[in-house]
């Protein structure tokens, strides 16, 4: 029964020139997303159809699927066609999981097919990269130091920032344990150091390290000297042989010449296991943009079992963009406390913000605050951030999104069912 | 089982506006009772509540007061309608579907197995006259071809009881004269059927019962036989009588003390002038 309304509504959808149009804009868009000017770096050209994908054609995809859903119920009130299905023995309950179900199938569709599509077009890009910067096309899982410890004197420490000064006078030491069984001196790991670097001769001279990486367990080491600038993360490969019988590893890092500084923090060391993995994170990717998709669908169903198709497609895309608004709000004020902050330093010197700015802030800012506390957080959907990184998206996201969603889901099925039952077809 | 297909006690129907202001009383107080295998007429000018009426009945309306039965449960529930068939008051069909598809789309909501759907399917089509049309989209069907699709998918789930709101509008006179067949075919099956109409000659064919709402108020109910027939008036229809017998037979009833009032050749009526044209011209 619910199949049955599935598949009609999802049947009239793809009968629909919008979504065609969609599907035909999405493509070009993805066609013509490697000859985008991009910077010199080789991998910017993959990041770029990254971006493209998982933004632009993304955003496409969601306003068809909210114009769809969102519209949907209303078009069925206003055309009548609803008596037909009113008068059948389907209760309305199912009418409501059955068009949910339907928009669902339908981003599925979207989602594989023009995943499939990118998938290609990432593909023709990744043959071109050179083998340093293949990293964007693995699937790398995080592990963050577990401690981080320093062996001779600390320079100084400033906000947080723990400083050591080259002339082997100091070794900051990142211990990273709980690499599992991972560590059996098969899979090749790499650290990434993002360290803060000082150097008393001007900031852009490159700036060398020692960097050591231990086995605890065995005592095996391997040195390597790497030259490190500010601002640009280095990539260490580690000796697979090194992680053998052991799933912890210490890396320490120190500047070999006096007058150079490093600044370390627990996080700014990472260790990375390379997996050529992929096809499945890409595939991941999609999952949560699909599910992104369900929610939304979930939330335009729901509205729409109340409100006609205009206000609801309206409504739909403001609890859609409603986190980027908040995000506004919050800049917004920001800048209104900014001009606070200088009426306390010197008061009465600077102009007193004006008094509707604040109410308008308050008026904007609060309720906005409140509806955030309720409505879904988009951006928690955000997998591009684990493709650009070369980032491995762990299950326990993908899992965690899972559950947000059919939470989410869960509370619009039970709203739109009770809006639905009291409403009379006149 | 309850031997009622419909009945109503105090049925009322106020439609409210937005700010749930009374504005239109549409139908009040209404009782009235459809015994299983009837044909029930529910008739009434523009606006008198017909349209309302078979709403509450199928549960699209709430009843502001009273209560209405189906089957021998309350209106609206879900049990009841697979028993149901309804023909809205205008064709309100999905126009990107043909006819095959809209009609395999409303069986399979009444769970009707596979074989069974294109069987009936097959018939359906046939029966509505739709069989040259079957693959074409429903956009492109004229509005009688509309409503013959809409009586098809009606009668998908042979229901019980079949409710037809203004079943012939729209209809030519050959699809009217085909539907009131068809609704005394339904008679012949058992089925009950309830239908709202202000076209009275197609009542009075077809009907057992009526019922008159005017303004949401039962004016009449009873048996249309009973209701129509005169009872202090004869007719009689001669055929190839000489002008002198005519002569002798006034002059026998007025000494009889009977008044002759019209002596006339009948016309017959253009609708049975159109369907024999048409029908002479196949
Ligand atoms: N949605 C509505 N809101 C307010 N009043 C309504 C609504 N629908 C119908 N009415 C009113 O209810 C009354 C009965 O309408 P109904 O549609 O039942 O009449 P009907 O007998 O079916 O007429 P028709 O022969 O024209 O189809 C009318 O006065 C109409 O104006
Ligand atoms: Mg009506």
């Amino acid at each position: 029964m619910i199949l049955t309304i599935a598949k009609h509504t999802f049947r009239e959808a793809i009968r629909k020139k919008i979504v065609h149009l969609l599907i035909g804009l999405g493509i070009i868009i993805m066609a013509i997303s490697p000859y985008i000017p991009t910077t010199d770096e080789p991998d910017a050209k993959v990041k770029m159809i990254f971006v493209v994908f998982f933004q632009v054609v993304a955003l496409l995809c969601i306003i068809g699927i909210i114009l769809l859903s969102a519209s949907s119920l209303p078009n069925e009130i206003e055309d009548k066609t609803i008596y037909g299905l009113l008068s059948k023995p389907v209760s309305r309950l199912k009418i409501v999981v059955g068009k949910i179900a339907g928009f669902s199938a339908l981003s599925a569709l979207m989602v594989v097919v023009l995943g499939l599509i990118n998938a290609a077009v990432i593909h023709r890009a990744a043959l071109r990269l050179p083998q340093d910067y293949s990293g964007i096309v693995k699937a790398r899982s995080e592990f963050w130091a577990s401690q981080l410890s320093f062996q001779g004197d600390l320079h100084h420490s400033r906000q947080g920032i723990q400083w050591i000064e080259g002339g082997s006078t100091g070794v900051a030491v990142w211990h990273f344990s709980g690499l599992g069984n991972k560590g059996n001196g098969r899979l090749p790991f790499e650290a990434e150091l993002a360290l803060k670097i000082e150097n008393s001769r001007g900031l852009d001279e490159a700036v060398p390290l020692t960097v050591r990486v231990e086995n605890p367990a065995t005592g095996l080491c391997k040195e390597q000297i790497v030259s490190a600038l500010e601002d640009v993360p280095l990539t260490v490969r580690i000796d697979p042989q090194i992680l053998q019988k052991s799933d912890a590893v210490n890396v320490s890092v120190f500047p070999i010449d006096k007058a150079h500084y490093v600044g370390a923090t627990q996080g700014n060391v990472k260790l990375y296991l390379v997996q050529e993995r992929f096809a499945f994170n890409y595939a991941k990717a999609l999952a949560i943009t699909f599910l992104k998709f369900v929610l939304i669908v979930a939330i335009g169903v729901m509205g729409s079992t109340y409100l006609s198709a205009p206000v609801n497609i309206a409504a739909t895309f403001v609890v859609f963009l409603c986190g980027h608004v908040l995000d506004f709000a919050k800049d917004f004020s920001l800048l209104i406390q900014h001009s606070h902050a200088h009426e306390e330093v010197i008061p009465g010197d600077v102009e007193r913000p004006h008094a509707f700015l604040v109410v308008l802030d308050y008026l904007v800012r609060k309720p906005l605050e409140w509806l955030s506390a309720i409505l879904p957080d988009f951006k928690k959907f955000d997998s591009l951030e684990f493709l650009l990184k070369g980032i491995d998206i762990p299950w326990e996201t993908v899992g965690f999104l899972f559950g947000y969603t059919a939470l989410y889901a869960g509370v619009c099925l039970a709203i739109s069912s009770l809006l639905f039952k009291k409403r009379e077809f006149f | 089982m309850d031997t009622f297909a419909v009945r109503t006690e105090g049925l009322t129907k106020i439609y409210k506006d937005f700010w749930r202001r009374k504005s239109v009383s549409a139908l009040t107080n209404l009782n009235v009772t459809i015994e299983r295998g009837e044909i029930f007429g529910l008739l009434g000018p523009n606006g008198s509540g017909k349209t309302t009426t078979v709403k509450l009945l199928l549960g699209l309306l709430f009843p502001t007061s009273g209560k209405a039965s189906v089957l021998g449960r309350p209106a609206s529930d879900l049990m009841v309608k697979s028993k149901i068939g309804f023909l809205p008051e205008e064709s309100y069909l999905y126009k990107f579907l043909n006819a095959e598809e809209i009609l395999d789309f409303y069986a399979r909501l009444f769970h009707i197995p596979r074989e069974e759907r294109r069987r009936r399917i097959d018939k359906l089509i046939g029966d509505v006259g739709l069989q040259p049309h079957r693959k074409r989209p429903l956009s492109q069907y004229s509005k009688g071809m509309q409503r013959r699709i809409g009586l098809a998918q009606a009668i998908i789930n042979d229901p019980e009881l079949v409710i037809l709101d203004e079943p012939t509008s729209g209809l030519d006179p050959m699809g009217s004269c085909e539907i009131k067949e068809l609704i005394l075919r339904f008679k012949e099956q058992g089925k009950t059927v309830l239908l709202s109409s202000h076209l009275l000659a197609d009542v009075q064919t077809i009907c057992d019962r009526i019922a008159i709402l005017n303004k949401g108020v039962l004016q009449v109910m009873g048996n249309v036989r009973d209701l129509l027939s005169k009872r202090d008036v004869i007719e009689f229809l001669v055929k190839s009588l000489p002008e002198d017998a005519i002569r002798e037979v006034e002059s026998f009833i007025k000494r009889n003390d009977g008044e002759v009032l019209s002596v006339k050749h009948p016309v017959s009526t253009l609708e049975e002038l159109f369907v024999k044209v048409i029908q002479d011209s196949k």
